[in-house]
């Protein structure tokens, strides 16, 4: 009695962990009666519990006695399955957790994982881990329930896929992003060249070095006296410069975040050819797919998918964080 | 619905130190709060007890006055009924002098005792005897007399002889 007074006293905090594979986001939420007061949200260069990222969680509990942690399931060994009581025909529930959600389907992960988490995460300790299936049918709860598509979580590294038929799971499965093999880099790289051919060939013609050090030599000897030098050819010269590095980092960057996106798209074509084949599951002819997309991707692989496997595409932003901090908010409240 | 893989823990805003802190000052109170229930059942047994002997007493006041009233009453009696045996001895005595009074030779056919007076008849062999030996005396006694004879066939006389006690004497008495 006395606790819950206490507990309407005070404001609750709600600090959310997002582990990526080179950064982590801690997202915090104070929340006073239902409503959030205030937010913040800092990023790390670890995917650890680094001492950074201890001494800020400290001070977010520090902010209230009634904080909860809560944090994304990264386990390898997670996924779902389309029945809440017979789940021993997919999955050994001995060694896995298992939650029912709206008694129709179940999401499961690594007992031995939790533990693992939870030991890394002792000294500020954990209140909530979330499947990403819980999250990614939160939040298309409405496509969920009336159509039958594949739904996917993007996240940096990770994929959460899933088939809903009106609200039934048809299947599901947790992706990893997979090292290219020669083949699929060369017929990536086909795919990729058609788009770029006039930005690679002007990227290969241009020696950074050389352009420079050929024109300061060539100014340097057709003005004899240094004080008649202009400062502004220099200055053209060297924003000549500055521009072409810009230009090629954007390119550097532009066939990673390819690589990227055909990576994605190999993974999510095997998933699916996983679910027309495999006996296990009710396939059926899939034609829409919805992403929602964490990390930003570019049209790229809403391309693969249209053209490579005739897919409508809808892609939705998600803060993951944020939607972290409202399933925890809707544990508690 | 639950969508997490673990419970939360349990989270509250006292420390360790508070909590003892609190747990002592709530037995404290709570054992302040106890005796001072004792004392106010105790308090409110007492008033319970003390209007039950306040009534008690009432009671018995009353009881005193109606037992008094019935000794006063008894007391009356006893007195009423020492008179009334003292008057039985007087008229034991009075009727046992009566009968010593009257000589051999006076029969008495019939004597009414009153409060102020006696009533004699009876038979004398005559009027001399009667007047000396049964008059004398009863003058003495009484302060009016009075006689009346009826001559007899035998020559005797019956007679009727009326004695009065004046109430001024009476009273004496």
């Amino acid at each position: 009695m006395l606790s819950k007074i206490l507990e309407t006293l005070y404001t609750k905090v709600f600090i959310n962990i997002i582990v990526g594979d080179s950064k982590s986001v801690v997202y915090l939420e104070v929340v006073s009666k239902d409503e959030v007061i205030s937010s913040e949200s800092e990023s790390f260069k670890t995917n650890i519990l680094s001492t950074d990222m201890y001494t800020y969680i400290k001070s977010c509990i520090s902010k209230s006695p009634y904080y909860y942690i809560a944090i994304l399931d990264k386990s390898a060994n997670q996924g779902a399955v389309p029945t809440c009581n017979d789940t021993k025909r997919y999955i050994d529930t001995t060694v896995l957790n298992t939650i029912c959600i709206d008694k129709e389907w179940t999401c499961y992960t690594s007992q031995d994982d939790i533990k693992d988490l939870k030991y890394e995460y002792q000294s500020v300790g954990l209140d909530f881990i979330f499947s990403p299936f819980s999250i990614l049918s939160k939040f298309f709860k409405d496509k969920i329930n009336s159509s039958l598509s594949i739904f996917t979580l993007l996240e940096e590294k990770n994929i959460s896929l899933c088939v809903f038929n009106n609200g039934k799971l048809l299947y599901a499965e947790y992706l990893h992003k997979k090292i290219f093999s020669e083949e699929d880099s060369l017929m990536m790289d086909t795919i990729v060249e058609d788009d770029d051919e006039d930005m690679s060939l002007d990227f290969d013609g241009i020696n950074l070095d050389d352009l420079d050090a050929d024109e300061s030599m060539t100014s340097l000897e057709d003005f004899g006296d240094i004080e008649d030098l202009s400062t502004d050819i220099d200055i053209e010269e060297f924003s000549e410069a500055q521009e072409i590095k810009e230009i090629a980092e954007e390119k550097e960057i532009s066939v990673d975040d390819i690589n990227d996106d055909y990576n994605k798209f190999i993974m999510i074509q095997d998933s699916i050819n996983n679910f027309y084949h495999d006996d296990k599951y009710d396939s059926e002819f899939v034609e829409s797919i919805f992403i929602a997309d964490s990390i930003g991707i570019s049209s790229d692989l809403k391309k693969y998918l249209e053209e490579e496997m005739f897919l409508n595409v809808v892609v939705r932003k998600i803060g993951l964080e944020k939607e972290l901090s409202d399933m925890a908010r809707a544990e508690i409240l | 619905m639950r969508y997490s893989y673990i419970k939360p823990r349990k989270k509250t805003a006292l420390s360790k130190d508070m909590q003892l802190l609190f747990t002592f000052f709530g037995v404290t109170l709570s054992m302040l709060f106890l005796t001072y229930m004792f004392l106010l059942f105790r308090d409110y047994r007492f008033d319970q007890n003390r209007a039950e002997v306040l009534q008690e007493e009432r009671d018995l006041r009353v009881s005193i006055e109606t037992m008094k009233d019935k000794i006063t009453s008894i007391e009356n009696q006893n007195i009423l009924s020492q008179r009334v045996f003292t008057k039985n001895i007087v008229l034991k005595d009075s009727i046992h002098n009566l009968f010593d009074l009257v000589p051999g030779r006076i029969t008495l056919s019939q004597a009414q005792i009153m409060e102020n007076g006696l009533v004699l008849y009876g038979v004398t062999p005559n009027k001399d005897i009667y007047n000396f030996m049964l008059q004398a005396p009863l003058r003495s006694i009484f302060h009016r007399t009075y006689s009346s004879f009826y001559p007899l066939d035998n020559g005797w006389f019956r007679f009727v002889s009326t004695n009065y006690i004046d109430e001024e004497s009476n009273d004496e008495y």
